[in-house]
């Protein structure tokens, strides 16, 4: 199952780069490079030794004030052999290569030349504004911590570093795309994250291969195993919580600078079922809410398709009252019910995603509008039935139940395909989708571990906290699934 | 992934998955028709007195998986025979598997004409059936087995439903009576014959024992299997004796069906069309794993094992396999006077391959070990 | 070709055949292009064999009418009916048979054969006998009432395994009718030109209508057999009536065959007394109730003897023959047995006064 990890990822960039690496290092190269680059500053100062300095920064990247306050002054009034002495900024580096100046220019550092011993240094006075930590607006929950990851990589740590102050909680660094250089932080817990994840995500990433990773979603679309599946294989979070209570489970969390999402795996068709809430909440309470979860996601799969099917090939089903309601008024409609659920289906998602792209004031209205206009007037302009509009209507609130976004979308087009099916071969077609389905999140993975998880591979422990939610006292183990290495969750047990 | 590997083994399997797949493999066609074969309700013993027969298979079985031949599979097989004869073996046990296939196939496809879509063409759901089972069986032989355990979640619930009718006013105690044989007939012996193929499935577990991972406890796990489906059989014909008495049963095709659409739901009326469809998954897991084993056994026959298993040779082998069914079909399922050519030929090979399996593996293991 | 290009051509494929419409059924069962009926009546054809009727449109708005055909043959009459109207009616849905005496009489396993091969008739469907025109009164109720065949099935579903009434559907009656001691039993209604009531339990000898109990037969056969419970008792000869009457009944036959004893106990509740009485103490109240209790086991007495005379089963006492160790008695065997069968009976009633008695 574990294969040995590949190591020439970066090693092939390194030796391509190396071409520039025996160009010496002169002010007039690096002027050459800035060329044309508006924001780029060069300054020279002299020190009170009279050795001549010459500062090279972005100034979009840093703070004028700050390259004032802690380069030019200190060294204005340096009276030490080395300039770097006079600094008191801790990231201090030398510098050989015309690469690595690049790099570090263009991340946000000051370089600085000293002109007498031909020497580089750069000193990071990376600007960190950014917006503040605010409430996570994709997974709002009404109790719990309110704080959610920002742009900022490192103050994403620190959020999960003071949720789990352990020294065994590793991080390391990747540098990922040949033009983004995102940084990716790879986070685990050793001695208790299964060796295997974390070799596995390591290797995914250093075979990375790509010019721009701008979103974490785009990293995890290169660390997919499937990449033709509907179905995320990675859990995307913007809640610092949920990422430390997957670490202390097992898994490893990824982390990529410029992103509010934070990517969790190994992960189960299941996860995307549990909301943070979930924990919070009462075990009986939350056990309920999660079984309606799952049962508003068959729902909404499942309604419009047996519609369909029904109507078209199983009368027999329908009960008798219902039956007479639906014989008089399908009468009248222009449409097979195929093709009226079909239109209905899609005339939803169009309100659905034009209200996510209107400012907020106008969605209402177009949310208002829609309603009326596609429930009401199309039953009596006779182009659906009315037991449709319950039933579509219903089905697209059950949709909105299931707390991943992502399967929320994949969530449509897996209906249109089983309503294609039942319109085809009725109940039998509906039944044939259902098991293609699942025949497909069977065979799916998630950094290598099957998908279904708990269920198949059948891991009985592990339905403790699966369609219910047990109580966390009786919660003793870790989830199988994930084979951690410390087993148990209590530290006085062993 | 690299290539097409469908008998790659990436992960193995405890015993869990024994239990379910000895399980499964039994609850095949044989257990919606079987209450026809059996009508008498002293046959409640019969299927008692067959299952303590194949718990004797069971445990022999469960030598060969204890056996250090097992979990080596083909290499196994070809030390202990010798690569000649295990050739030659396959090659029969393709007409096997050929046969159990396409009886299961065809006997489930009948089903749903009868109960959902009378007017249907039934070469479609064959059709159709195939194409998924193609899909589960290019995934390779992990996620196949895998698969039990949906197929097992989503089909064994549907018993309980069945406790209605033990309550139902119209039943008695009485419609068990009388409990003791008073007459013994060649259709006696023909139920024996019939429940004990109908038990059969578990042999070609032998066949998947490299990918389980027990050694010790497989005779547990197979016996909660075995004993599970006993139950399962005494209790689905106790309830169809109770719903339709001993006298009405032999006028029924397909008893359990009926049983199951005489049911009531709240919501939906016929709930019988929607319980035949879900029970299409085990269907769809057990002729995935003999389509598997098909191909499997015709790479052996063809001296092909150590090669790489390409599409195309899993395609041709999908192909004859659905050939085969088609022409079955058309030829002799269709017509009622020629169907029970199949079925009579498929509860003797059953119970054949039941018997001498085990008996074979057993005995060739014990002359091995003295020698 | 690889993998996803498979799947995208057979995904392709499918729409295909979705989208133009060539689907694997030939039967269209489009909800607006059919119309389900409830139910099928059939009496004695003029001409032909039968005359079967049935009530459409199904539609609520619709003004309704009920079409009938003169058959020989039962599916010849689904078949008119088509021809006769522009929906394709459909059986699927069917949950009442209402079959007239005259046909009940002469017997019924063809009809019920021809319905049973028909998969999509549900086993649930009820049974009924009709004595008199059914067609007559619905053409007379079409205007006053609506959803008539609706409500009229929704008055069998209530009474179903309910007590008060037979109520029987097509597997009950099956299972009645192959087993070799079991008379069937189906409910008889009389249809006038206004009204539709309840008549009483018709017993059949194998598929033939033999006999209908009166009001007071009928009245114990509930008891005895059917739910062991009636709403109100009434005994018009003792004037009186029983409120909430349960029965626990047992049955004892001796291993000769030879001997039936049948152990009634009844308890109920002393709902309306029509004359002159005085119940306030417990003997009066005593000697009333075995006044009661020697009637009914009178009347039950001469309604066995009927039966036994008959030679059907519909209580089905011959069950009580069958043990777990002992050979059954096939059909000829029972019907002599029980023919010369003696009965005693025995009544035990429980009654809960109208008001509190005194002790003394």
């Amino acid at each position: 199952m574990f294969r040995k990890r590949k190591s020439t990822g970066i090693g092939n960039r390194v030796e391509r780069s190396t071409s520039q690496k025996n160009i010496p290092i002169t002010l007039e190269v690096l002027r050459e490079r800035i060329d044309n680059m508006d924001d780029a500053k060069i300054i020279e100062h002299q020190t009170q030794n009279n050795k001549l300095f010459v500062l090279i920064y972005v100034g979009t990247l840093i703070d004028d004030a700050r390259v004032n306050e802690a380069v030019i002054e200190p060294l204005q009034g340096c009276v030490n052999e080395k300039i770097s002495d006079c600094i008191s900024v801790s990231e201090i580096t030398d510098i050989s290569t015309l690469k690595e100046a690049e790099k570090k220019l263009m991340l946000g550092s000051v370089l600085i030349f000293d002109t007498i011993e031909n020497q580089l240094f750069a000193v990071n006075l990376k600007n960190t504004t950014g917006r503040g930590i605010e409430t996570s607006e994709t997974e709002t929950i009404l109790y719990g911590a309110k704080d959610s990851f920002t742009e900022n990589l490192e103050q994403n740590i620190t959020l999960i570093r003071r949720r789990l102050p352990l020294t065994s909680l590793k991080s390391e660094k990747f540098t990922v795309g040949s033009q983004t250089e995102t940084k990716i932080i790879l986070m685990y817990i050793e001695g208790l994250t299964n060796p295997d994840f974390i070799s596995i995500a390591r290797e995914k990433i250093e075979s990375i291969d790509y010019d721009q990773i701008l979103d974490s979603s785009q990293l995890a679309a290169f660390m997919e195993d499937h990449n033709h599946s509907m179905f995320p294989q990675f859990q995307q979070t913007d809640r610092p919580d949920v990422c430390a209570f997957a670490l202390g489970a097992g898994k490893v969390t990824i982390l990529v600078d410029n992103t509010p999402f934070a990517l969790n795996a190994p992960i189960s068709f299941f996860h995307l079922f549990q909301s943070p809430e979930d924990y919070i909440n009462r075990w009986i309470v939350a056990s309920f809410l999660r079984i309606l979860r799952y049962f508003s996601f068959v729902l909404s799969l499942l309604m419009v398709p047996i519609y369909v099917a029904l109507t078209t090939h199983h009368y027999q089903m329908i009960p008798l009252q219902i039956l007479f309601v639906l014989v008089d008024t399908r009468s009248r409609l222009p449409l097979t019910p195929f093709w009226e659920s079909l239109l209905m289906l899609l005339t939803l998602e169009v309100i659905k995603e034009a209200s996510l792209r209107m400012p907020t004031k106008s969605g209402q209205m177009l949310g208002v509008i829609g309603g009326i206009v596609v429930g009401q007037a199309s039953v009596e302009a006779g182009f659906a039935s009315q037991v449709l509009i319950v039933i579509v209507g219903i089905s697209a609130i059950a949709s909105f139940l299931v707390p991943n976004y992502l399967i929320n979308k994949a969530n449509t087009l897996i209906q249109f395909i089983i309503l294609i099916l039942a319109s085809f071969l009725g109940i039998m077609g509906i039944f044939m989708g259902i098991i293609l389905l699942f025949v497909h999140l069977n065979a799916l993975t998630s950094l290598r571990q099957p998908y279904l998880a708990p269920v198949a591979p059948f891991y009985g422990k592990d339905w403790l906290d699966l369609f219910i939610r047990g109580p966390l006292v009786w919660m003793k183990t870790r989830p199988e699934a994930l084979h951690p290495l410390q087993k148990w969750r209590y530290s006085r047990r062993r | 992934m690299s290539g097409f590997s469908l008998f790659e083994k990436t992960s193995s399997f405890n015993g869990v998955y024994i239990t379910l797949m000895v399980n499964r493999m039994q609850m095949l066609y044989f257990v919606i028709i079987m209450p026809v074969f059996l009508i008498y309700p002293y046959m409640i013993w019969i299927i008692i007195i067959v299952g303590l027969l194949s718990q004797i298979n069971i445990f022999m079985l469960s030598k060969w998986f204890n056996s250090n031949y097992a979990s080596r599979g083909y290499e196994g097989f070809a030390e202990l025979f010798g690569e000649r004869s295990v050739r030659l073996l396959s090659f029969i046990g393709l007409g096997f598997i050929l046969l159990k296939l396409t009886v299961i196939t065809l006997g489930y496809v009948e089903v749903t004409q009868h109960f959902i879509f009378p007017s249907l063409n039934t070469n479609w759901m064959i059709l159709f059936i195939l194409l998924i089972c193609w899909y589960v069986c290019s995934h390779g032989m992990t996620p196949t087995i895998r698969f039990v355990v949906i197929a097992f979640l989503s089909t064994a619930w549907m018993f309980l439903l069945l406790f209605n009718f033990l309550f139902q006013p119209f039943n008695s105690i009485h419609d068990l009576f009388p409990l003791l044989p008073y007459e013994w007939t060649m259709k006696s012996w023909k139920a024996v014959v019939f429940i004990f193929s109908a038990l059969s499935g578990p042999e070609y577990l032998v066949l998947l024992a490299p990918w389980f991972n027990t050694r010790k406890k497989v005779l547990k796990y197979m016996t909660i299997g075995n004993v599970f489906t006993i139950f399962e059989y005494v209790f689905l014909f106790i309830a169809s004796l109770f719903f339709f008495g001993p006298h009405y049963l032999e006028e029924n095709r397909f008893p359990m069906m009926e049983m199951m659409r005489y049911l009531e739901s709240p919501v939906f009326e016929r709930i019988d069309m929607i319980l035949i469809s879900v029970y299409l998954v085990n269907f769809v897991f057990a002729i995935s794993i003999f389509m598997l084993l098909f191909y499997g056994a015709t790479r052996i026959a063809l001296k092909r094992t150590k090669d790489q298993t390409t599409k195309s040779g899993f395609a041709v082998c999908c192909s004859i396999v659905s050939i085969c069914l088609f022409i079955n079909n058309e030829l002799l399922w269709k017509k009622a006077t020629n169907q029970n050519i199949l079925l009579e030929l498929e509860i003797w090979a059953g119970a054949l391959t039941y018997l001498l399996i085990p008996l074979f593996l057993f005995i060739s293991l014990r002359r091995k070990g003295r020698v | 070709m690889n993998h996803k290009h498979a799947k995208i051509i057979f995904v392709i494929f499918v729409n295909i055949i979705v989208l133009f419409g060539c689907s694997p059924i030939v039967e269209k069962n489009l909800v607006e292009e059919i119309a389900p009926v409830t139910f099928w009546s059939i009496q004695k054809g003029e001409d032909e064999n039968f005359r079967m009727s049935t009530l459409i449109p199904p539609l609520v708005k619709e003004k309704k009418r009920l079409l009938s055909v003169q058959v020989d043959l039962l599916k010849e009459g689904v078949k008119g009916f088509n021809l006769k109207y522009y929906r394709e009616l459909k059986v699927g849905q069917l949950r009442m048979l209402l079959i007239s005496d005259e046909i009940a009489a002469e017997g019924i396993s063809p009809l019920i054969d021809t319905i049973l091969t028909d998969p999509d008739i549900s086993k649930r469907m009820y049974l009924v006998i009709v004595k008199g025109d059914f067609d007559e009164y619905i053409n007379s109720q079409l205007g006053v009432q609506e959803d008539l065949d609706y409500f009229l099935y929704r008055m069998l579903k209530h009474y179903d395994n309910q007590g008060k009434m037979t109520v029987v559907n097509l597997h009950e009656f099956m299972k009645a009718l192959h087993s070799p001691t079991h008379s069937p039993v189906l409910p008889v209604f009389e249809a006038g030109n206004e009204n539709f009531q309840y008549q009483g339990t018709g017993i059949f000898k194998n598929d033939k209508l033999i006999e209908t109990t009166n009001n007071l037969e009928e009245q114990i056969f509930q008891l005895l057999d059917n739910d062991h419970f009636l709403k109100y008792l009434t005994i018009r000869d003792l004037s009186f009536v029983l409120g909430h009457v349960k029965a626990d009944v047992q049955l004892n036959i001796d291993k000769a065959y030879s001997e039936l004893k049948l152990n009634v106990q009844l308890n109920g509740r002393l709902d309306e007394v029509g004359r002159e009485y005085d119940l306030l103490t417990r003997e009066k109240l005593s000697s009333f109730e075995s006044e009661i209790e020697s009637y009914l086991e009178k009347q039950t007495t001469e309604f066995l003897k009927k039966l036994q005379e008959n030679k059907v089963d519909p209580l089905q006492v011959g069950k009580y023959t069958l043990g777990p160790f002992s050979k059954p008695l096939d059909e000829k065997e029972w019907s002599d047995k029980w023919g010369r069968m003696e009965v005693k009976v025995d009544y035990d009633l429980k009654l809960q006064p109208l008001t509190d008695i005194k002790n003394d």
